[in-house]
């Protein structure tokens, strides 16, 4: 798997670099617009990270281009501009997601996978992990055997960890997809759903099924 | 009067009336002075008519001789003229018989004077012809005449003159505030979204185009103090967040590097943590000075306010069971607010969080929401302790903390109800806090613009909405 990453900030490109690598991908580094276009003519990339306050341009103008000559790699864009507008210019402009700044390196590999999962298409109907079969098209869950009730919003909060077993989901992301906003987090609702979800699935076994990470999110273990 | 056109107007109506009644007046005597010189001039030709009768040895005439001839004269023209003449030695020489014995009252000194006489006002004419004194008089019945009929048509020309001069100065005040209207109309148009639109000036130099020019400027500097706010905004953002990605990922790194010890470890968990707060107290306050310059523009819809609160409704009831309240709700009215739900839902958590904090165990947190035909009024109460009412208007500043009395703690940043109070007002509208309905806890109203619900299609009768089969 190869990323472009465009970022101007050196220390931060390198640190992304590094961080990506070590989680296995083949990482090209592009400080400039400039760069980045070459890169691009040189190479096919199977997702881009795109910062978008570039020294000799703006991100969200080089990713216009790309759209309209007809690259179509997914797009991660980061950005210190949170502000909702600005998001959803990212998204008009052909983005992919869009990662607010300061971010965790956790979130950005979880956004990737999922966004490479998307590029795959591939998408398993009933999720399975440590006894719990979770039916995506059902909307039911049956652990060790036995029937779940599980509300919608349980629901989809499991699914997104099932689709992610072993890997560490940041707060934010977590409450993008479940509540199509990052703002809930402010109000602890996360945590109490997730000891909902722990009281009803945990059976107090060796190995606890969610761990909490502090400072970042949960896993699923 | 409301209207600075038709003041404008009125005034334009009044001074051309009075102008023009003043004109009539000096007209009226004018015209009065030339009809009586006409008469001084019928009496002098009358006089000099006399005098040729009479020839050029009138003096030594007899009486008889004079009043015969003057009668011969005179009396064909009885009606027009009264005459009267005598003499200073021997009295009255001759009456005019329309005279009826009665002398022409004499004011001496005067050639030309008025009297009153019975048959109405008089204008008298002296005249010299030694030794008589001559007095004509011609009534000035037909001038009076002519006088009252000027008066009549002035009196209709200025009520005429008003209406019309009412009318064309309205007209004209329109067409001279034209100006001033498209320059309200810009004005009212330019908000944070077209900041940079102008009030065209007009080319003429007058004080309607330095009005335009005066607004044009302060319009300049509030949109460059605007501009300096947003990119205030966006360079706080990149100077700060930037730096906390750096430190981030490299705490992240130390993190899984497994190197540290578990005190580190602790410390550095305590960090992110602590990073995390601290972006997002830089987020919202971002949110806040671009709430307060106005620079974000929500997408406001209507909404049914019963399926936001519905949805809100399933995640409240979960945080209240958590945290051992209860959290009844109700919603009243049918219609949409017009609002853009998720920051509406951000308001709502807000406020319920704080009423969670403030709550004692087993309390209740009340909601009641209702839908007016023009508002979406929501009020949150709680069964805390409370805030004393003179903290009501300050409770909505920014970095003020709400102390719950029962828990004795602090909560979140301090910057919860100023955020909401940031998101109704960008909803163009209102919240406040109220003393709640124990006369002690905190209540919070507020208060979003509706949509008042689309006119019902005409009812149909039971009839109507049958099945045509079932018939």
């Amino acid at each position: 798997m190869k990323i472009l990453i465009v970022e101007d900030e050196r220390k931060l490109g390198l640190l992304l670099k590094q961080g990506l690598s070590e989680a296995a991908y083949g990482v090209t580094l592009a400080a400039t617009c400039a760069a980045a276009r070459d890169a691009l003519c040189e190479t096919s990339f199977d997702a881009i990270v795109l910062d978008l306050g570039l020294p000799d341009g703006d991100g969200l103008e080089l990713l216009r281009q790309w759209r309209r000559s007809g690259f179509n790699e997914p797009v991660i864009i980061l950005s210190a501009r949170d502000a909702v507008q600005d998001r959803i210019k990212g998204l008009d402009f052909g983005a992919d997601d869009y990662l607010p700044k300061p971010f965790s390196l956790q979130e950005l590999l979880a956004r990737l996978r999922s966004l490479l999962r998307r590029q795959a298409s591939v998408k398993d109907t009933v999720l399975e992990h440590r006894g719990m079969r979770l039916d995506l098209v059902g909307r039911t869950l049956h652990f060790n055997g036995q029937p779940v009730d599980l509300t919608n919003r349980e629901f989809a909060l499991l699914e997104i960890f099932m689709q992610n077993p072993g890997r560490i989901l940041p707060r934010t992301l977590i409450c993008e997809k479940v509540w199509s906003s990052p703002y809930d987090v402010d109000a602890n609702l996360l945590d109490v759903y997730m000891s909902k979800l722990r009281s009803r699935l945990e059976t107090g076994g060796d190995k606890p099924l969610f761990k909490t990470v502090r400072g970042v999110g949960y896993k699923l273990q | 009067m409301k209207s600075i056109g038709a003041r404008l107007a009125l005034w334009y109506a009044a001074a051309s009336t009075v102008t023009l009644a003043c004109l009539f007046l000096v007209g009226y005597y004018l015209l009065r002075g030339y009809l009586i010189h006409g008469l001084d001039l019928l009496n002098q030709s009358e006089f000099e008519q006399i005098k040729a009768r009479l020839g050029p040895d009138y003096s030594a005439l007899s009486s008889a001789v004079i009043d015969q001839r003057i009668r011969e004269t005179t009396e064909y023209a009885s009606v027009l003229f009264y005459i009267d003449i005598h003499s200073r030695d021997t009295g009255t020489i001759f009456y005019s018989s329309n005279l009826k014995g009665r002398p022409i009252p004499d004011i001496k000194g005067a050639r030309r004077y008025d009297v009153d006489w019975d048959v109405g006002p008089l204008r008298v004419g002296e005249f010299i012809m030694a030794p008589y004194d001559v007095a004509i008089a011609t009534p000035e019945a037909q001038v009076e005449g002519v006088m009252e009929g000027y008066a009549g048509v002035c009196a209709a020309l200025l009520i005429l003159m008003l209406a019309m001069s009412a009318a064309i100065g309205l007209g004209l005040s329109r067409l001279a505030l034209r100006p001033v209207r498209l320059i309200r109309a810009t004005a009212s148009r330019i908000g944070s979204e077209n900041l940079s639109e102008r009030i065209p000036v007009p080319a003429v130099a007058d004080e309607i185009s330095d009005l335009a020019r005066l607004l044009n400027a302060m319009f300049d500097r509030l949109e460059a103090s605007f501009k300096n706010v947003r990119r205030f905004a966006a360079d706080a953002s990149h100077e700060l967040k930037t730096p906390l990605s750096l430190v981030r990922l490299h705490a992240e790194k130390l993190l899984a590097g497994g190197t540290l010890n578990h005190e580190n470890e602790e410390g550095m968990q305590t960090l992110l943590e602590e990073l995390t707060r601290v972006n997002s107290t830089i987020d919202e306050l971002l949110f806040l000075s671009r709430a307060e310059s106005r620079s974000i523009t929500l997408e406001l819809a209507p909404h049914d306010p019963a399926d936001i609160l519905a949805n809100f409704n399933v995640d409240a009831q979960v945080l209240a069971e958590h945290h051992g309240v209860h959290f009844p709700y109700s919603h009243e009215g049918s219609g949409q607010a017009l609002c853009e739900p998720r920051w509406v839902r951000r308001v709502l958590l807000n406020l319920l969080s704080n009423a969670i904090n403030a709550s004692p165990p087993g309390g209740n947190i009340r909601l009641r929401s209702r839908l007016t035909g023009e508002l979406w009024r929501v009020e949150i109460e709680d069964e805390g302790a409370g805030v004393p009412s003179s903290e009501y208007e300050h409770i909505f500043d920014r970095f003020v903390r709400l102390k719950s009395k029962d828990r004795q703690r602090l909560e979140g940043s301090g910057l919860g109800l100023a955020i909401c109070r940031g998101i109704i007002e960008l909803h163009k509208g209102r919240i406040l806090a109220e003393t709640g309905s124990n006369g002690r806890a905190l209540r919070v109203v507020f208060e979003i613009p509706a949509q008042p619900p689309p006119p019902r299609a005409p009812s149909l009768t039971p009839d109507e909405l049958a099945p045509a089969t079932s018939r």
